[in-house]
């Protein structure tokens, strides 16, 4: 479903060049929840950038339901939803209703289509008492389950976000975690980056583990477990990161 | 699709107060404080009397110099200087001792005037004292010189006739002063915090990153917030000249006077709007650039905001400058051309020629900059923080 082969990112800072992702390559498959861990600067929203077209790779090759990120972007828009962070994305000064209406017409739905649409995501999210209401005064529960919504107006297969629970309180957090479980069961394919080892634990699949700009490991996370002798996600991450920072040094 | 981002944009902009603000209120603010600012300055001295300070000795024969000049006040003093000074008439008039019997005896005799240039009350009157002793100066030459059995053509060999070239009210020189200056700032102001939200404030509340990941094409986008903001602008240019329009027919004297254009009105008041129109579009296009290159609404500000300062400039170039001394210049350069184009209007010419000059020069310029501006939206640098 999504294939991610060689990857190179390079920014141009001024007049040096910095490497963002070095040769990632891994595979999500349909129906999969992936987390992308990573320190600060790893890598992770880059690549997430890069999966949602937003950003080009400098080298490799990105395909999403198999289509090339750089031949198809707009294809591959119309299948993905994406959520960079928590609570983003919305227009203060409309109304959660108007907020899913506009992205609703972005993406090409008919008048019916949102409206039903509208209608379920409300259903699914708690929103019919607020859905009315101008989202700048809404607190950060209200304001992620309206970006959560935003990001799944057009019914995406893929989607992807990015640091979803960071900010949040228990009970938003736990909004977004009971979410993830609904949209598995539906078969989404869902690939999110986290700081947060419990709810990649209780989430994911498989993950993949970034340093510096470089994958360090991808796999299933019960495999993980029992080539590590441990269960504990925390310290396979950490003592991953020291063994890479080891090959970096090396 | 670009219409539905265009009312979208429109619908939210509108619902901010800040926008509303600057939009509709400010320039009403603005325009009704510099439109009775201007009204005070034309009609300026009518009907004012000023105090003028003269010596104990001032009698019926020296107040007689002063015969015809009804709005000077004379209060008599043992020392008018000191007069002055406390601020209790506005200018000081010592005449040397027994002034009125010397000359008549033709012997010397001298005038001090006392006042403060800086005071523009002090030097009106300074200046009819002055004209009042020239005209007495006059007499008296004339009746030494008659005494004499001279001619008086000898001291007046010939006579001077001023005329005006223009037939218009000079009040209009300052009108076509205010209102493009006015105008241009409004549209400044009414377009700019729109301008910095639509991208810079995209990019820092994280929406411009949920609109570049829909399928709709970048372009698309650019030119429907690049619409909204000339919309906003257009609307701003175009309060301000309703608001200016009624204030001037309804609350003005001497400024109502000046301006009359004749069978020409619904054309100079067309081409006055066409004109508006394609200014806020010019400076909706700089500021959408602004914007796009700013990270923050902060930054796009401090971008901005000089450029919006550049467009009170033109005034100083085309105060001092005739009707009929606008050239091609005057018309090719975007900004001044709102100044030389509405001059043209406020004066009643309507030349075909300069109004295409500008339209043209003004589009030109602008799509040169939206054309920069679309290259940077389409690369990732400029569209994401």
């Amino acid at each position: 479903m999504i294939e991610i082969n060689e990857v190179t990112k390079q920014f141009q800072d001024k007049k040096k060049f910095v490497t963002a992702l070095k040769h990632v390559s891994f595979s999500v498959n349909k129906g999969e929840v992936v987390g992308l861990l990573g320190e600060n600067g790893a890598g992770k929203t880059t690549l997430l950038r890069t999966i949602a077209t937003l950003l080009q790779p400098t080298d490799g090759t990105v395909t999403v339901s198999g289509y090339d990120t750089i031949k198809n972007p707009n294809e591959i828009k119309k299948r993905i939803g994406v959520l960079f962070g928590g609570e983003t994305g919305l227009y203060d000064r409309l109304t959660a209703r108007e907020n899913l209406e506009y992205f609703a017409v972005l993406y090409g739905l008919s008048k019916h289509e949102t409206k039903v649409r509208i209608d379920d995501l409300a259903k699914m999210f708690g929103m019919r008492d607020y859905l009315d209401r101008k989202v700048g005064g809404f607190s950060k529960g209200m304001r992620q389950k309206v970006s959560i919504a935003r990001t799944l107006i057009h019914n995406p297969d893929i989607i992807l976000f990015d640091e979803p629970t960071t900010g949040l309180d228990i009970t938003s957090s736990n909004v977004f975690r009971q979410l993830v479980h609904q949209l598995k069961r539906e078969g989404k394919t869902i690939l999110f980056s986290s700081h947060i080892m419990e709810e990649v634990s209780m989430l994911c699949d498989s993950v993949a583990m970034m340093h510096k700009g470089e994958l360090v490991y991808h796999g299933n996370l019960q495999e993980l477990y029992q080539s590590e002798g441990s269960s504990d996600l925390n310290y396979i991450f950490m003592s991953k990161l020291v063994r890479g920072n080891e090959n970096y040094a090396s | 699709m670009l219409l539905k981002i265009y009312l979208k944009e429109l619908k939210d902009c509108f619902r901010d107060r800040r926008t509303l603000f600057l939009t509709v209120l400010l320039p009403i603010v603005m325009m009704t404080g510099l439109t009775f600012f201007y009204e005070q300055l034309v009609s300026g001295d009518e009907g004012e009397t000023y105090t003028l300070a003269v010596d104990q000795s001032f009698g019926k024969e020296e107040e007689k110099i002063l015969a015809g000049f009804d709005n000077i006040d004379i209060v008599k003093s043992s020392d008018p200087e000191k007069t002055l000074e406390d601020g209790d008439a506005a200018a000081a008039l010592v005449l040397s001792p027994d002034f009125i019997s010397k000359i008549e005896s033709g012997q010397e005799a001298s005038v001090t005037m006392v006042g403060d240039s800086f005071s523009q009350k002090s030097s009106n009157l300074m200046s009819l004292v002055s004209n009042a002793l020239s005209i007495y100066e006059k007499t008296v030459i004339s009746e030494r010189l008659q005494a004499q059995g001279t001619d008086l053509k000898l001291i007046q060999p010939f006579t001077i006739d001023q005329k005006e070239m223009s037939e218009e009210d000079p009040n209009i020189n300052l009108i076509a002063m205010l209102i493009p200056l006015i105008l241009s700032i409004a549209i400044g102001i009414g377009a700019g915090p729109a301008a910095s939200d639509l991208f810079a404030g995209e990019k820092e509340r994280k929406t411009m990153e949920a609109l570049l990941m829909t399928p709709v094409k970048r372009p698309t986008l650019l030119f429907a917030k690049w619409l909204t903001i000339a919309t906003i602008g257009a609307v701003t240019g175009i309060i301000t000249l309703i608001v200016v329009a009624i204030e001037i027919n309804l609350l003005t004297e001497n400024l109502r006077k000046a301006v009359s254009f004749g069978d020409n009105a619904g054309l100079v008041i067309g081409f006055g709007v066409l004109v508006s129109v394609i200014y806020a579009m010019f400076t909706a296009s700089l500021l959408m650039l602004t914007s796009v290159i700013g990270k923050t609404v902060k930054e796009s500000q401090s971008y901005s905001t000089p450029i919006m300062m550049l467009a009170v400039f033109p005034t100083m170039i085309t105060t001092g400058i005739g009707v009929n001394e606008l050239s091609f210049q005057h018309f090719a350069i975007p900004v001044l051309n709102l100044f030389s184009l509405l001059k043209e209007l406020l004066f009643g010419v309507i030349n075909y020629e300069h109004i295409l000059i500008t339209i043209a020069s003004n589009l030109i310029c602008m799509i040169i900059i939206f054309i920069i501006g679309r290259i940077l939206f389409l690369k990732d640098k400029w569209v994401m923080n």
